[in-house]
């Protein structure tokens, strides 16, 4: 048992005082802290930001109505619009020099757009705005739906209608979501309850496949450095295998764990420490997690990694380098892909039979099962289930690998046949 | 006392009979010589010595027990194929290799910066072992073989890759542990070494032992002795078969290999009547013809 501790302890501390793991941990609490504050910090501060806007209407009946909403639709905290707009008056023909002045005041910043709007918006539905920036969407379709609303409401008085009756009566109708589960019915976003779920199983899916793969390199490069002769005159080869595979496991557990807190405290404390720098701050793009989910992705991490690691390792013991491991671990891999892409086919309906099924063959259980638990569409018995059916499978499989393990590990050369590889299992 | 005890033990490979009947015994306290040429069975067996794999027959005791996991724990081995950790530091490394013979890390700290000292390899200690030279890291693997005090130690081909300097002072560390009670089993190709250090040796070849016991007896037995003359004048008498079995004439000298019935006395009384001798020296065979000849058989 010693001996055990012994081994995971040095795979342990190896791969956490590595680079590429010190690297990687820091990277996901670094793009959560960016993706949550920098879009609230920017936003906070495009508020600031006053504009100069000029308008030629020779219609004559679009400006005010138009000048009136822009000023209406961005103002400061205090209360003040952002949009300055002015109207150009101009005398007989004298309309051409006017425009050159207006591109001129664009030109050097003094105006951040002029709109020209004549007579076509009522016949071809179309005006022009002029500047020097014509990417900023938020600002092109603010103006078009606020001109829009001003021409249909010169057109329906114009036809006798009352805007605001017509208003009313054609008001989009918006759709409310609830979760039902055992506690009831909540109000829940489907949008952020799918794309949470993507993140989290795609974490999943990447973790299982890169702590898989290390299990495997370890295993061949202690191979080709030869120093398993040493380590096996002292363990057994069954030791050996478990001491990779947990000290590599702990390894994920520890990032996992770290991602976790980084993700709590930016939730839980995140918003205020914002509001200190940022007062316009409201919501953080990060929403919060139960503590149930970050448990199911613990557990359906550790089953996962169990039933590939050990098939990794297995495999690791077969090859003399990671070029010839290339060509041995794509069934490995093919299982871990295929459950990642019958994600997509069950996501919209998590609760279908053939959701169910896929979901307990113990291969894509870990990410098929933490998906659907993730969109909350599982009876208990199922996830018991599931995790007794992926228990019993790393069971076999820790049997199937360990005995291909002890006799992989000490042999050179040519790479077993699978008649070879039967008879290794049964020996 | 026998610290190791080989009974009939067989190992067979698919294709080959790696290890045939083998029967050994080693004393305490002394270095005994395992030998053999290329694939005659001597990492299998030290393989099996090591538990690492079963024989398909016949016993291995150590130390008067039969051999098990914790068997191995007294017992410290230095493969011909060496292999360490690269990203380890050297330090780690050696007390690791103690954790796994079941000596925790505060016990062998102190044992593992004395045998730094004595192997030179001090200013080393905080280093990964991928930054030291082969040599050193052939040094580093032999601390880490012995770090857990073992009453048998099992070194395969411990000198090659060291300049003579090296295999000078890792001697006399063999020969120190030696001294103080260890039994040390020396697996080589190289006789001169095996010579100097060892007192009893067991020769194996084809998984056979075809050769076993004291050196000295050994090479007694080993048919006749050789005589080294050197002289001047005309020695016709070693064309006579009567007298002189072989000779082989170096200029310089002739080596003489007696007929069966004449001593060198006989020999040398003979000689001083017809030829000026200037050096007459009776050796022993060198264990380098010895292992030739037995192999050869």
């Amino acid at each position: 048992m010693n001996k055990t501790i012994a081994l995971i302890k040095r795979e342990y501390l190896l791969q956490v005082k590595s680079k590429g793991f010190i690297i990687g941990t820091l990277l996901l609490p670094l793009f959560i802290l960016f993706v949550s504050f920098v879009p609230a910090f920017l936003a906070n501060m495009e508020v600031e930001k006053k504009a100069n806007i000029a308008v030629i209407d020779t219609t004559g009946k679009i400006y005010t109505p138009l000048s009136v909403a822009l000023q209406e639709s961005r103002k400061d905290k205090q209360g003040n619009s952002l949009y300055n707009v002015e109207q150009v008056t101009w005398s007989g023909d004298s309309l051409g020099i006017k425009k050159e002045e207006l591109n001129a005041r664009v030109q050097n910043g003094e105006l951040f757009a002029y709109i020209e709007v004549t007579d076509s918006v009522f016949i071809k539905n179309s005006f022009a705005v002029y500047s020097k920036n014509i990417t900023n969407f938020d600002f092109y379709s603010r103006v078009e739906r606020l001109m829009s609303d001003a021409v249909k409401a010169i057109r329906m008085n114009e036809s006798g209608l009352d805007p605001e009756l017509v208003n009313k009566l054609s008001q989009w109708v918006k759709v409310q979501t609830f979760q039902v589960d055992e506690k009831g019915a909540s109000e829940a976003s489907g949008m952020a309850a799918y794309g949470l779920s993507y993140v989290m199983v795609f974490i999943l899916y990447f973790a299982l496949i890169m702590y898989g793969a290390y299990v495997m390199q370890g295993v061949i490069e202690d191979k080709s450095s030869r120093v398993m002769e040493v380590i096996l005159s002292s363990v057994k080869p069954y030791q050996l295998m478990a001491g990779k595979i947990i000290g590599i496991g702990a390894t994920g557990l520890t990032q996992f764990f770290i991602w976790i807190l980084s993700t709590v405290l930016v939730t839980t404390f995140g918003l205020v420490i914002a509001q200190q720098f940022a007062p316009g701050i409201s919501e953080l793009a990060i929403p919060s997690l139960s503590i149930w989910t970050y448990l199911a992705f613990i557990a359906y991490f550790l089953l996962g990694f169990f039933l590939y690691a050990t098939l990794y390792a297995g495999l690791g013991s077969m090859v003399n380098s990671s070029s010839e491991a290339q060509s041995v671990q794509w069934p490995v891999m093919m299982l871990i892909v295929v459950a990642f892409l019958l994600m997509f086919a069950i996501i919209k309906t998590p609760d279908s039979t053939l959701a169910v099924v896929l979901s307990l063959i113990p291969f894509f259980t870990p990410l098929l099962m933490f998906m659907r638990i993730m969109l909350n569409a599982v009876p208990l018995y199922q996830v018991i289930l599931s995790i007794i059916i992926t228990l019993l499978t790393i069971g076999a499989s820790i049997w199937v690998s360990g005995k291909i393990f002890r006799v992989g590990i000490l042999m050179y050369g040519k790479r077993p046949t699978l008649p070879e590889l039967l008879k290794w299992i049964k020996y | 006392m026998a610290i190791l005890k080989l009974k009939q033990i067989s190992k067979a490979y698919e294709e080959v009979h790696a290890v045939k009947e083998l029967s050994f015994s080693v004393d305490k306290g002394q270095i005994f010589g395992l030998l053999g040429p290329n694939g005659a069975g001597k990492t299998t067996t030290i393989r099996m010595i090591m538990d690492i794999i079963k024989p398909d027959s016949g016993t291995i005791e150590i130390a008067g027990k039969l051999n098990s996991g914790q068997q191995r724990d007294k017992i410290g081995y230095l493969p011909e194929e060496r292999g360490l950790y690269k990203k380890m530091k050297v330090i780690d490394t050696i007390t690791f290799f103690g954790e796994i013979k079941s000596k925790p890390a505060r016990q062998t700290q102190a044992a593992a910066v004395q045998w730094l000292e004595k192997l030179e390899l001090l200013e080393w200690r905080d280093k990964k072992v991928e930054e030291l030279s082969k040599g050193m890291q052939q040094k580093l693997q032999f601390i880490c073989t012995i770090i857990h005090n073992p009453e048998l130690i099992i070194l395969d081909e411990p000198f090659s890759g060291l300049d003579p300097v090296n295999t000078n002072l890792l001697k006399d560390v063999m020969l120190d542990l030696k001294n103080t009670g260890a039994t040390i089993i020396f697996s080589t190709h190289l006789m001169e070494q095996v010579e100097k250090l060892c007192e009893n040796i067991c020769l194996i070849n084809k998984g056979a032992s075809i050769l076993q016991g004291s050196l000295k007896e050994i090479k007694k037995g080993f048919g006749s002795n050789r005589i080294r003359m050197q002289y001047e004048g005309a020695a016709e008498f070693l064309k006579d078969q009567s007298l002189v079995a072989q000779y082989d004439d170096y200029g310089q000298y002739v080596e003489i290999k007696p007929a069966d019935n004449v001593s060198p006395q006989q020999l040398l009384k003979y000689a001083i009547d017809r030829v000026n001798v200037l050096e007459f020296k009776v050796s022993e065979p060198s264990l380098n013809e010895i292992f030739i000849k037995a192999v050869k058989n």
